[in-house]
């Protein structure tokens, strides 16, 4: 029996959070071998790529054309701003290797079109970073798969994520200038509330609906088909100044005369004593489905406890390896990945018409 | 207001008994207040009769006098020994010196009725049955409070007192989901939509100013509705009546600007293991809100608070509700026009 070849992969930009590489290196089948990004990047983009590279003692090269050449890559991890995730992921994809990409998978949807055509055109592999493996979306999918509640007729979920975003709404004064956008998810590294990062401003929904969004995709299996959206500042100064949002409600009719909903916010470090209340409502012909996503997850509370850990402690939590694993045996066997650039892309559309919808107040039709 | 000033039965028992007992070992109380007990009517089933009957120990200030029954099943422990057995006819043409006000829990076309009776006579009603109505009822003669028992519940008093006390700020996002077993005896989508419209208003206190429904073409008994509030607020609310026969599954989330608050039967749940896979068993919240309505009726009419209930309120919902089931059948936002 032959052994499984080692997989090298190029990191083309670290400038959210890292999430995404470590996992790549965590995993026995893929190997680190460089750090890379433009040249003409400003100071801040290097100094944390240059800073991730000396962790894992690889190389740092400020040309991606050269780092392509020279480092016989399979594959890339690409998480630099969110305005450039497809451009990298598309040069990549046009040298001929494999992608795993940060969310979101872009703030143009022209631009995921765009690298669906590259995945395509170079027949390569393409994974958008998801949460579809949690253990309580296992436990969904398994439950909705076996039949145990039916046929699927509705599925809702909700995603609060309860990290602050920076001052409070309502906390500026007057004569202070609105909060530029790029400035503060660069300051915002260190706390991790950075999700955003990148020039262009985005809401809630384009940060963090692909998770939500993704977990309606896996258990459904079905594109959405037309939305009605409404969306508000809500929470953060941040966000108003940008005029982006931070809580947002979404009505989705999804194929196969599935119905369901998404609300999502960013709803601050107060509203909840843990990352958030994240949870799946499914109904089906035979009966219904509740998971909460944390789970498992065990409670953890002493003296002087810092007020804003969590008090409750996810555990079993495999779905960075496992995203890993299903993306080796994508490039392995040829199958498609977990959430590849067709259905990030659909998913991304999803995005941008709840936006839309939001905007005009009436229903918009995704086009998929 | 024709607040007897008769002691019942049962408070004549106990004074009495207070008093045997001073002769012995207690000093002589100086004042005995008489306390005013408003007497009630209660037109309703002889099943939901059992209900209010466990009720009355836990009411002050007012007692069960009088049952008319809608039914002619075994009316011997419907109210307990002591309340009088009549007709509804009856109630209203020889007990009216029996009672001073009328709770009716009882359908729709019979409570209008009934109601309208009883107000003719200047007696106050706690009704039950909101159909339309009472979007045109005029000027009533006498006190009339239509039940939204749903705003009583304790875990939905909770959330509004977290509201109303500014622990949560500015309310930006409602999210109910209402799951119940299916019933030979469909309920009207209408009438279930009530509730959870009121709690939606009465939380933002406000009315939409857009509706947005959507039907499941795979289960009629499926309903989801979307509502957009002023300032940006929403709601978004499921109803489905198709789960296999056992448990409902209630679940509310207030996400407002400085906190939310969760009441959700999910974090209710216990466990019980009796073969195979465990089953979750719900923590019951008991009828409290039916002793929390039934306390505001008494107290209203006895001068000791003002109603938080009105028709305003059921009128209200009754509107939105037509607008979920315009959009709904339409598939067009419906939006408010006019003023508020």
């Amino acid at each position: 029996m032959g052994e499984l070849k080692i997989l090298r992969c190029g990191v083309f930009s670290v400038v959210k959070h890292d999430y995404l590489p470590r996992a790549v290196a965590a995993h026995s089948r893929f190997e680190l071998v460089v750090v890379a990004d433009d040249a003409d990047q400003p100071d801040w983009v290097h100094e944390r790529n240059q800073l991730f590279a000396d962790e894992f003692n690889v190389p740092y090269v400020k040309d991606v054309s050269k780092a392509i050449a020279e480092y016989d890559l399979d594959l890339v991890a690409v998480s630099p701003q969110a305005e450039r995730h497809c451009d990298l992921a598309v040069r990549a994809a046009d040298a001929g290797l494999h992608v795993i990409a940060d969310k979101p998978m872009s703030t143009r949807l022209s631009e995921c079109d765009r690298l669906v055509d590259a995945v395509r055109r170079n027949n390569i592999k393409f994974l958008l970073w998801n949460r579809n493996y949690l253990p309580s979306v296992i436990q969904a999918k398994e439950a909705i798969d076996s039949g145990a509640i039916g046929r699927l007729q509705a599925i809702h979920v909700d995603f609060y994520f309860s990290k602050d975003a920076g001052p409070p709404k309502g906390t500026r004064q007057t004569s202070d200038p609105p909060i530029d956008w790029l400035k503060r998810q660069i300051d915002a590294h260190t706390d991790g509330s950075d999700g955003g990062v990148g020039v262009d401003p985005m809401g809630e929904l384009q940060i963090e609906g692909i998770y939500p969004l993704g977990y309606i995709h896996l258990l459904t299996g079905e594109n959405v088909h037309r939305v009605f959206a409404r969306t508000t500042s809500h929470f953060h100064q941040a966000n108003v100044d940008n005029n982006v949002d931070d809580l947002a409600s979404v009505s989705l009719e999804i194929g196969k005369d599935i119905v369901g909903s998404l609300c999502i916010g960013r709803i601050g470090a107060a509203s909840h004593p843990d990352i958030g209340e994240i949870k799946i409502h499914a109904i089906g012909s035979k009966g219904g489905l509740v998971i909460t996503e944390a789970r498992p997850e065990v409670s953890i509370y002493y003296r002087d406890q810092p007020p804003l850990e969590f008090k409750h402690e996810r555990i079993a939590n495999e779905n960075d390896f496992l995203l890993m694993d299903n993306f080796a045996r994508s490039i392995d066997t040829g199958i498609e990945p977990i959430l590849n650039a067709q259905s990030g892309r659909d998913i991304a559309a999803t995005v941008f018409a709840s936006l839309e919808s939001s905007k005009i107040g009436a229903p918009v039709e995704v086009i998929c | 207001m024709e607040a007897n000033d008769a002691l019942s039965f049962e408070m004549v028992q106990q004074i009495g008994l207070a008093l045997d007992m001073e002769h012995e070992t207690f000093a002589a109380p100086k004042n005995i207040d008489i306390i005013i007990m408003i007497r009630l009517a209660l037109i309703s089933s002889s099943e939901t009769a059992k209900i209010y009957a466990g009720l009355s120990t836990r009411l002050h200030r007012a007692t069960w006098t009088v049952f008319a029954p809608l039914d002619s099943s075994d009316l011997s422990q419907a109210l307990g020994s002591s309340a009088k057995i009549t007709s509804p006819k009856d109630l209203f043409s020889k007990e009216t010196d029996t009672f001073d006000a009328v709770v009716i829990d009882a359908d729709s076309p019979a409570a209008e009725s009934l109601a309208n009776t009883a107000l003719n006579l200047g007696k106050p009603v706690l009704i039950g049955a909101i159909g339309k109505w009472i979007v045109t009822i005029g000027e009533a003669k006498a006190l009339l409070i239509p039940a939204h028992p749903w705003r009583f519940i304790p875990s939905i008093q909770a959330v509004r007192r977290s509201i109303d006390d500014g622990r949560l700020g500015s309310p930006g996002l409602l999210r109910i989901h209402r799951w119940h077993p299916s019933c030979p005896v469909k309920i009207p989508i209408s009438e279930r939509l009530i509730p959870d419209v009121d709690l939606a208003c009465w939380l933002f206190d406000d009315t939409p100013d857009s509706v947005w429904s959507l039907k499941s073409a795979a289960n009629e008994d499926y309903l989801q509705f979307h509502l957009g509030f002023a300032n940006g607020g929403m709601a978004i609310i499921d109803l489905s009546a198709s789960l296999p026969s056992g448990g409902d599954y209630y679940s509310l989330t207030m996400i407002g600007g400085t906190g939310a608050a969760y009441a959700d039967d999910h974090h209710n749940m216990n466990l019980l293991y009796s073969g195979g896979q465990p089953n979750a068993i719900r923590t019951n919240q008991g009828r409290i809100e039916l002793v929390q309505q039934l306390q505001e009726f008494v107290d209203v009419i006895d001068g000791k608070q003002e109603q938080s209930v009105y028709l305003a309120d059921t009128r209200r919902a009754l509107q939105v509700v037509e607008q979920i089931l315009e959009s709904a059948n339409s598939s067009e936002v419906v939006k408010r026009e006019g003023p508020k």
